[in-house]
């Protein structure tokens, strides 16, 4: 074969009657590899593709085997890495167990009806017991030291329900009420001080009290936000009261507004996106009631005040705004440069402009249309720089 | 290696340049016969779509050579193959035959129930493969809720484009039904979002049909694909050969109708054209059984994103370019391509599809594509020359096959496939030599400027060189144009002009004079 070939090759250009044609040609080079046909292969890196796709293993991952489902992360600010496990008691009913590098430990069984009356109405009921050994305490108020950082441990067990009704599509309303029994304590070994060690604990509300709690509320929701896991355009307004009645005491009963406004404007086709935050939480207490010091709103870390350690400023109003430039590097990341500003204070009118404590940073948000599934921020104040690494977005 | 080396020898031998002057008896061939060798044994082979992205965003697969399409004829088209038939640019079809497309009948029957025999819960295109009263399998694919009429329109109308372009594509119809048209087939299962399979109930058509449009009467519109006639053997890829086919012995990189794929799909936008969008069917009966390779799923085509409308992106840039990104991150985003600039009408039915930006030469896909890089000016002018062969008219005609209901999207529509038909032809045609259409007309060599014809470009001035070939001595000499059929049996024309020189060899056989090589 080779030999014809070459001659073919070799041979100038003769006579047409000489010659093959090209018909021939092609049959003869088909004959040719027809003697040497063999299965399509797949390389290691395409065998190992193929199974995880043909096998659905990142769904079947994802959907949990026999009614166990992974979690990851999610347990509480501060907890560290987590990792845990949720199961399907019943399609409405869940248990899920979640542990963390540092101890934390979460348990939880949910009961909830997210749909009926044509999807108007929505409940659940959930009862949580959490495991906090080593939060942070830096004191009360907006000029604590950064060198004051202490930590307690708390542990909480709640029972609460809640419902409400879906107004129109973006537009949802209701009621929640629960009981929940905490407990402090000096938290477990670490290499920040107890609380005790830094501060005089009889000056720290109910910090020797085992509290139960009553609290009822209501909440007002409208989320007009294109995707709410990675929202480029829209808005969301939200308003929460929530009265909490100790139970035990009549000695630390307070009431709790929350306030969020989450704002979006797209340009350039959604691929660069201005977002801004602004949150607010207000406390009101009568004259003869306190509020526990582990129960106050609190500002500083990843989620609102990047640049500062979690819990950094607590107090009994808080107020923080963020603003973040995000731009779209390729599909599948987006840039961000943000600016963060907060401050706490035990009265409204201590609010001051001047005292706002500011960091700002970039980050990277490795994300899908939908969602954002990893994110890397660095946030820079006047306390230093602070890497976060999080599942899900900031806001 | 040996056999490779030798099988590459030989097809370059077969598909020589015009320089070499070899021409056998039967050039130009105008049919390869690849269905000629009975395939036997062939496996079915599924590919993975993301190893398809990494091996092309992050490698560099096939060979990437510059070199003449392998599978070209020597007057530099494509003979008819079991991968593309010339249709629509040789064979004018009538306006009835491009709206006709691939279409052998109606649609799916509606004289009974369709039977769901499968259906897509998981991921973000739901649908369902249904069997209708006269037992044909069909494919059914729904728009998606914010943009009614827009995928089901693109995948219609670029199927039919793409038919008359030369392609092997399903029969895609529109259909319209209501609920009660569906009925599951007891025996069918699916598989649910946690990627277990079990069967299928009604409730599950209900869950399906939830997610897609449905118009106030309570009516669907979808596309229905009807199953291609064969046994599916899975995607075709973009380089090297199937090597189970005896008969696919091009390197497809190499092919010239997948090469000049890339000015169509740039055309219709097309940035889906890869390897997971193209299916090879094993046809014929044992005994002559042939691979035939089909493009499929237009639904990411004109404006359609298939799932929404069109990502902005589409068209401009790859999924993952590694410079753009750093160049985004390092001025804050200051610093982008022209497509994030692109205004779009408010066109839901269309979603996004416009042709003032439209830059026909830069237009990409979602990720390299071997064959599309290796397009040289000849498979590019060659393609733009099949797109220019679309007049107004059969634009419009085609565009109404999509039955859009606002009138104003049609319009817009056929207006914009307009414009970047002419686009095209003022990148390729306008740009490069486009004396085209040689014929021999009583004795005479005729031809005409392409690009002055088709309001392009000026005619150039031109002058013609006649020489009489030697085939034994491979040596020619110049004679005068009268004399031409006295002097040889084969000869030379130059046909030379401020844009270059092209070569048409004539043939003179038993007093018939024949064209029998153009090289560009």
């Amino acid at each position: 074969m080779l030999a014809l070939v070459l001659t073919l090759l070799l041979v100038p250009s003769q006579q047409e009657s000489d010659e093959l044609t090209r018909s021939e040609e092609l049959q003869l080079a088909r004959e040719e590899k027809a003697q040497h046909l063999e299965p399509p292969k797949r390389s290691f890196m395409e065998k190992g593709l193929y199974e995880v796709k043909e096998r659905r293993l990142v769904e079947r991952f994802q959907a949990g085997f026999h009614g166990f489902h992974p979690l990851i992360g999610g347990i509480a600010k501060g907890s560290g890495f987590g990792i845990g496990t949720s199961y399907d008691i019943t399609d409405k009913l869940k248990a899920s167990a979640q542990v963390s590098m540092k101890g934390y430990q979460k348990y939880e069984v949910v009961f909830a009806t997210p749909r009926f009356l044509s999807d108007r109405l929505f409940a659940e009921v959930r009862t949580t017991y959490r495991n906090n050994p080593e939060e942070a305490f830096y004191g009360l108020g907006n000029d604590t030291r950064e060198e004051t950082r202490s930590h307690y441990g708390l542990k909480d067990r709640s029972v609460a329900g809640q419902a409400g009704i879906r107004l129109s599509k973006n537009v949802k309303a209701g009621v929640h009420a629960g009981l929940v029994d905490v407990t402090v304590d000096q938290g477990r070994r670490s290499r920040s001080p107890s609380i005790g060690e830094v501060f005089e604990l009889a000056s720290l509300p109910a910090f020797d009290s085992q509290l139960t709690y009553l609290r009822t509320g209501v909440f007002f929701d409208i989320d007009t936000r294109d995707e709410p896991g990675n929202p480029r355009d829209g808005a969301r307004y939200v308003a929460r009261w929530n009265y909490f009645r100790d139970q035990n005491l009549r000695l630390h009963d307070f009431g709790l507004f929350d306030a969020e406004v989450q704002h979006y404007i797209p340009f350039f086709h959604q691929r660069r996106v201005i977002a801004l935050r602004a949150k607010a939480s207000f406390t009101r207490t009568a004259d003869d009631q306190s509020i526990p010091f582990y129960m106050l709103p609190t500002l500083g870390g990843s989620e609102d005040l990047r640049g500062f350690a979690d819990f950094r400023f607590r107090d009994k109003n808080l107020v923080v705004v963020n603003a973040e430039y995000r731009w779209e590097a390729f599909s599948g990341l987006d840039v961000a440069l943000f600016a963060d500003a907060g401050q706490v204070a035990s009265k409204v009118s201590d609010f001051k402009f001047r005292d706002m404590n500011t960091a700002a940073g970039f980050g990277f948000r490795f994300n899908t249309e939908k969602k954002v599934f990893y994110r890397v921020d660095v946030g820079f104040s006047r306390e230093g720089a602070r890497v976060y690494l999080k599942f899900g977005n900031v806001f | 290696m040996k056999q490779t080396l030798a099988l590459t020898i030989l097809i370059t031998v077969m598909v020589p340049s015009a320089f070499a002057q070899t021409f056998r008896a039967d050039d130009p061939v105008w049919v390869d016969n690849d269905a000629a060798i009975d395939v036997k044994h062939i496996a079915k082979h599924k590919l993975n779509d993301q190893y398809d992205f990494m091996i092309h965003a992050f490698g560099k697969p096939g060979d990437r050579t510059p070199k003449r399409a392998m599978n070209v004829n020597t007057l530099g088209e494509v003979p008819d193959s079991s991968w593309f038939q010339n249709r629509h640019a040789l064979r004018r079809m009538s306006i009835e035959e491009l709206v006709r497309g691939p279409n052998s009948g109606s649609g799916p029957s509606m004289q009974g129930p369709w039977i769901v025999i499968g259906a897509k819960t998981e991921g973000i295109t739901p649908g369902f493969r249904v069997r209708d009263a006269r037992g044909d399998v069909y494919f059914i694919k729904f728009d998606p809720p914010q943009n009614p009429e827009m995928a089901t329109a693109a995948e219609v109308i670029s199927t039919k484009f793409f038919y008359a372009l030369g392609y092997n594509v399903p029969e895609n119809y529109l259909a319209f039904f209501t609920r009660q048209q569906l009925v599951a087939d007891r025996k069918a299962v699916m598989t649910d979002d946690a990627g277990r399979e079990r069967p299928l109930e009604e409730a599950d058509l209900d869950t399906i049909l939830k997610r897609v449009h449905r118009s106030q009467d309570g009516e669907y519109r979808a596309v229905a694909s009807r199953q291609i006639y064969g046994l599916p053997l899975g995607p075709f890829q973009y380089f090297g050969t199937r090597p189970d086919d005896p008969n696919d012995i091009f390197p497809h990189e190499h092919r010239r109708e997948l090469r000049g794929l890339r000015v169509f799909a740039a055309w219709l936008n097309h940035d889906d054209s890869r390897a997971i969008n193209s299916l090879d069917v094993l046809a014929g009966v044992p005994g002559r059984r042939h691979v035939r390779h089909y493009l499929i799923d237009f639904g990411s085509t004109l404006g359609s994103g298939s799932v929404s409308a069109q990502k902005p992106r589409a068209g401009w840039e790859y999924m993952w370019e590694p410079g753009s990104a750093l160049k985004r991150i390092a001025t804050l985003g200051l610093w982008d391509r022209n497509w994030i600039q692109v205004k779009y009408p408010n066109l839901p039915s269309v979603g996004r599809f416009e042709a003032e930006w439209f830059d026909p030469k830069s237009w990409k896909p979602e990720y390299p594509n071997p064959a599309f890089l290796n397009a040289t000016d000849e498979d590019t002018y060659w393609a733009a020359k099949i797109v220019m062969a679309f007049t107004n008219d059969e634009i419009r005609a085609i565009v109404k096959t999509g039955q859009l209901s606002d009138p104003a999207a049609e319009t817009y529509l056929a207006n914009t496939l307009i414009a970047r038909r002419d686009k095209i032809g003022q990148q390729w045609l306008a740009t490069m030599n486009s004396f085209d259409n040689f014929a021999i007309v009583e004795g005479e060599l005729e031809f005409e400027h392409l690009g002055s014809r088709l309001d392009l470009a000026r005619e150039p001035a031109y002058q013609t060189q006649w020489f009489a070939i030697d085939v034994v001595s491979e040596t020619r000499r110049p004679v005068r144009k009268e004399d031409f059929q006295r002097e040889a049996a084969l000869f030379l024309v130059e046909v030379t002009s401020a844009a270059g020189t092209i070569n048409v060899h004539i043939r003179e056989r038993d007093g018939d004079l024949q064209i029998v090589g153009i090289d560009r």
